[in-house]
């Protein structure tokens, strides 16, 4: 597939994964739209970016997806890729014991991750898939998920959320192939990114690094790399690609 | 156009041929679900190069309705 001039919607766009995305999709040509609940980070990145149209959108609200969807599809008359990135990781065990006693993980947090990381993925596809079927749009999902949806001790809430949108993508490219519509995941490890640096302390972090075979963190813009390629691969289809530096060989 | 139409009823509804009559319908054939639907609109579209509207889409759910509809968009796609 030829980006250029692609009309794209990402999710959760100004920052970590997610802006080094939009950034290599401008640089192809594209015109991208960012759905995201940052007003100065999406607000910035208008004023840098002339074929970039911000919307700010809490994507884990369907009336607020509803409406985004239809506004940027009435200017621009058409979506060809929608890349559902947005996330928020909250780390707890299910039972913590501790001086002060026994915590359980917070109800309030698992429904928080999973509204933005699994039900705004339904949400976002759901509406935007709906104007692809109509304009017979032969276009491309791509759900950001997790190595944890395999499973990560500490991580309830965002791997049973990842986990979902493996299941979703795998669903969808089953059900959506008929009408040319390509759905396709990529699983980034551990990734240099504010979101990543500020959900473990630094020990933790070291040992995970240590646990990589290439010692290192993925850098954004190495995991936006492995999105072109689904995004351009038109053979690509229902699969998950892992991009963790061999942390799950 | 009815015979071919027929077969790809057939193909994509997993049934013989000689079942699809006039009133075969959503309602009364059971491998007639909405996924099915939306490929048989798929496959008479390629076949035929014609795109249905969502509106026809939703109505052609019996035989009748999607060869009346069939032959509209073939009428408009003649020019006649």
């Amino acid at each position: 597939m030829d980006l250029r001039n692609k009309k794209i919607i990402v999710t959760g766009g100004t920052g970590g994964i997610g802006k080094a995305v939009v950034q290599r999709l401008l640089d192809e040509g594209a015109i991208v739209g960012v759905f995201d609940i940052d007003l100065d980070g999406t607000n910035k990145l208008m004023e840098s970016h002339h074929n970039l149209y911000g919307r700010l959108c809490d994507v884990s609200d369907s009336e607020q997806v509803k409406t985004s969807v239809n506004e940027f599809f009435c200017q621009f008359k058409t979506i060809d890729i929608l890349i559902n990135n947005a996330a928020f990781i909250y780390n707890s065990p299910l039972i913590s014991l501790t001086k002060e006693g026994i915590r359980q993980h917070p109800i309030d947090m698992w429904n928080k991750v999973i509204a933005t990381d699994l039900n705004s993925v339904f949400f976002m596809t759901l509406y935007v898939v709906e104007k692809m079927i109509l304009t017979r749009t032969k276009g491309v999902i791509v759900n950001v998920s997790s190595i944890a949806a395999a499973g990560n001790a500490g991580q309830s809430a965002y791997s049973a959320a990842k986990a979902g949108v493996n299941g979703l993508t795998i669903t969808w490219a089953k059900e959506l192939s008929l009408f040319g519509i390509r759905v396709a995941g990529i699983a980034p490890g551990f990734t240099k990114t504010d979101t990543t640096l500020r959900s473990m302390n630094e020990s933790v972090l070291n040992e995970w690094i240590k646990k990589v075979p290439l010692k290192r963190l993925g850098a954004p813009e190495e995991i936006a790399e492995g999105i072109l390629f689904i995004l351009r691969n038109d053979f690509c289809n229902g699969k998950i690609l892992e991009l963790d530096g061999g942390l799950r060989i | 156009m009815e015979d071919e139409l027929k077969a790809i009823m057939a193909d994509v509804l997993n049934i013989q041929k000689d079942k699809i009559t006039y009133d075969i319908s959503m309602d009364n054939c059971d491998t007639w679900d909405s996924l099915k639907h939306m490929e048989l609109i798929v496959a008479i579209e390629q076949r035929f190069k014609i795109t249905f509207t969502a509106d026809e889409i939703v109505t052609m759910t019996n035989f009748a309705e999607l060869k009346r509809l069939l032959k509209k968009r073939r009428d408009v796609s003649d020019g006649s």
